[in-house]
């Protein structure tokens, strides 16, 4: 199989060009350094030749580990023979900035005798702008053929899957000059192609400065993130809600439909109990999960991320963090996973590390379902403005915030305690344009993250309901939950739960859900459905107001789970990331350790105050 | 004068890195524009020592104050972009 290689500047668009050639779906972004492994598909118009998108590079010589490890790749790909052709892509809107890297791949591609491509992606931008540029004097002063596209409208694409396969012409080397220093020739080279070729005037960037004179005005920029924000989370509700409503009612109708043609006994009860009661109580809330995942996305693909980090640089540094660090505890708002690998981003070693302590604490989609049990279970769903506000969205950006602030104030502690890797890198970041989100992309994302979550983590709900039911159901039969295996085994736990007002049963959920936060949900349901019998499919919610759990405790769950690391996927990314189980064991316990004590403190404060 | 002494809507030429700023850095900063003879404009400039925006060609960046206070600017000019606030 022959290869194509995709590289180019940071936020030149590759990522969307790979998905479009390829079909496939990588996360993209309109934020510099999104893409940080090699991702490998085969052509969609010509399967025997794969594209493999390489990370944005500013440069072929590196300032950081993450930027040698891409470069190194970036020539190891250059000696294999199955590498047929080189795909150097470019942001015309950008011209320069490309072409100072596009330069170095010229002279790298004339060395190692491989055949190149520049892509001068985004020109749906300047024909949106009544701008052209001269594509042909600019192919015959590099060179090398220059391909119109856009990845985004699909324009010119045909023409480069055609040439990826047929071009074999080998570029001569450019320039002398490979590294671009002070008074490089290859800087003044790309300024003066760019001069004479790229697009005339100031159109677009006097149009992405008013728009940032606006998101990041000292004021209005502070006011417009919060609103941003605060909308975030409360999408989380009122759009996913008659989705959710929706998942619920064809639950409950599937299980009036389906129980009454069972058996009574066994399969009738593992029926109703685990599978409708464990697991349709999780799959409620994945449209929340896709919702969220949507509305993070919209916000990366807009351009508006790299000015949420402006804005987030100055009160971040007071942490011990840099404004780089707000994209990974974003990421990490959907799942830490992400987040980690976002975190490479994060060019200074040390802000890096500190930036994986606040990771676990962010409130991530997995704790999603347990936070909106609880506060559908404690809060009252009042809605004003039309649903613009309402108790239940303040108290779930209530307790995104305090996940939030728990993370920054351990960094906060930690650096000032801590000298760990304490040579550090300014903070210099790239302004994308502002773009229109791409919908395709975006939805495709949010359908594959839901899907993910439903396949990953349904499975490991699926087993742990099984195993709790057949603990929780024998040898009586579901007569007595508290007489079963998994009752008389609760009751040794339950003085560990004791201080902050929980039952065994809780006490269960929570022990399982170290394995992944979500298996609460399941678990509670499967136990609620054993013990409520048959009579009755109601929500969970209900299931836990009517079980008369003290407020303090419904606080101190939230709290607990808010803190805990109970993620074995994140613990072993963090040590992939790491290279050892240090820092994983390190935050594990210490976060349980404060969970607990977090959880207890809340119990007696608000159980003193609610009297 | 600095970079980050460079008020909003003026631009200057960049002279030199101040000595204490390593070299894969001045590397890199020349590599984004950043390099002596460049004129850069600073296009934005928040209040409370927020990171500053500086248009080098057509690419804009942006820089705090750790990084702005180690390159070296000639004579500001006034500039068309970015005047208003």
């Amino acid at each position: 199989m022959s290869k194509t290689i995709l590289i180019g500047s940071p936020n030149s668009g590759k990522s969307l060009l790979f998905n479009r050639l390829t079909g496939l779906n990588q996360k993209v972004a309109n934020f510099p350094g999104i893409t940080v492994n090699i991702n490998a598909g085969k052509s969609l118009a010509h399967p025997s030749n794969e594209f493999l998108d390489f990370p944005g590079a500013y440069s072929l010589q590196t300032i950081s580990g993450e930027e040698k490890v891409a470069v190194d790749a970036f020539y190891t790909a250059l000696n294999d023979p199955e590498t047929s052709t080189v795909v150097c892509v470019v942001d015309v809107t950008r011209l320069e900035k490309g072409l100072i890297f596009a330069l170095q791949v010229i002279n790298a591609c004339a060395e190692h005798k491989k055949p190149l491509i520049i892509a001068a992606n985004m020109v749906d931008v300047l024909e949106q702008h009544s701008m052209n540029m001269d594509i042909v004097k600019l192919e015959k002063a590099l060179g090398v053929p220059v391909i119109a596209v856009s990845a985004k409208s699909g324009s010119g694409l045909e023409q480069l899957q055609d040439r990826a396969i047929n071009h074999q012409q080998l570029p001569s080397a450019y320039s002398s000059d490979i590294i671009a220093s002070d008074e490089s020739l290859i800087h003044r080279q790309a300024q003066q192609l760019a001069t004479d070729f790229g697009p005339k005037g100031d159109l677009l960037i006097n149009a992405q400065t008013k728009l940032d004179e606006f998101f990041l005005h000292s004021w209005f920029g502070g006011l417009s993130f919060l609103v941003i924000m605060y909308l975030l989370f409360q999408s989380i509700f009122t759009w996913a809600a008659p989705v959710m409503d929706g998942v619920e009612g064809t639950l409950q109708l599937m299980a009036e439909f389906i129980l009454p043609l069972l058996p009574a006994g066994v399969v009738s009860d593992f029926t109703a109990d685990a599978l409708f009661g464990g697991i349709g109580a999780f799959l409620v809330f994945v449209p929340q999960i896709f919702v969220l995942t949507l509305v993070v996305g919209m916000l990366e693909d807009s351009g508006y991320l790299a000015r949420a980090a402006v804005i987030c640089h100055k009160p971040l540094r007071l942490f011990g963090l840099t404004g780089k660090s707000f994209i990974p505890m974003l990421s990490s708002v959907a799942c830490a996973i992400p987040g980690i690998y976002a975190a490479r981003t994060v060019d200074s070693p040390r802000k890096r590390w500190l930036t994986y302590l606040a990771i676990p604490l962010m409130p991530c989609s997995a704790r999603l379902p347990v936070y909106s049990l609880l506060i559908a279970a404690f809060i009252p769903a009042t809605n004003m403005f039309g649903g613009l506000i309402g108790w239940q969205g303040l108290a779930m950006f209530g307790i995104y915030v305090f996940g939030i602030v728990c993370g920054l104030l351990v960094t906060a502690l930690v650096s000032k305690t801590n000298k760990h890797m304490q040579s550090d890198l300014p903070f210099v970041l790239e302004m994308p344009p502002y773009r229109l989100p791409s919908w395709r992309p975006l939805l495709r994302n949010a359908w594959s993250r839901s899907k993910h979550f439903v396949t990953k983590a349904g499975k490991v709900i699926f087993l742990v309901t099984v195993v709790i039911w057949l603990l929780g159901y024998f040898p009586n039969q579901g007569a007595d939950l508290g007489a079963s295996w998994l009752g008389v085994m609760g009751q040794w736990i339950e003085p560990a739960f004791a201080p902050f007002g929980l039952d065994w049963k809780y006490g269960v959920a929570i022990l399982t859900s170290f394995l992944a936060r979500e298996v609460f949900v399941g678990t509670l349901g499967t136990l609620f459905g054993i013990e409520g019998g048959e009579e009755n499919i109601i929500s969970l919610a209900e299931h836990i107001q009517n079980s008369g759990l003290p407020v303090g405790a419904g606080f101190a769950l939230l709290v607990f789970f808010s803190i805990a690391l109970q993620c074995v996927s994140t613990l072993a990314v963090l040590r992939k990331e790491t290279g050892s189980w240090r820092l994983p064991t390190q935050l594990f316990v210490s976060y349980s350790i404060l969970a607990y004590a977090a959880a207890w403190l809340t119990f007696v404060i608000v159980q003193a105050v609610a009297g | 004068m600095t970079l980050w002494d460079l008020k909003q809507g003026t631009s200057a030429t960049v002279q030199s890195f101040v000595s204490s700023l390593e070299s894969s850095y001045r590397t890199r900063l020349s590599e984004l524009g950043f390099h002596p003879g460049e004129s850069i404009s600073c296009v934005l400039s928040p209040s409370l020592g927020a990171p500053k925006l500086y248009r080098v060609n057509n690419s804009v960046y942006s820089l705090d104050d750790s990084v702005a206070s180690l390159i070296e600017v000639g004579t500001q000019v006034s500039t068309q972009v970015g005047t208003g606030k």
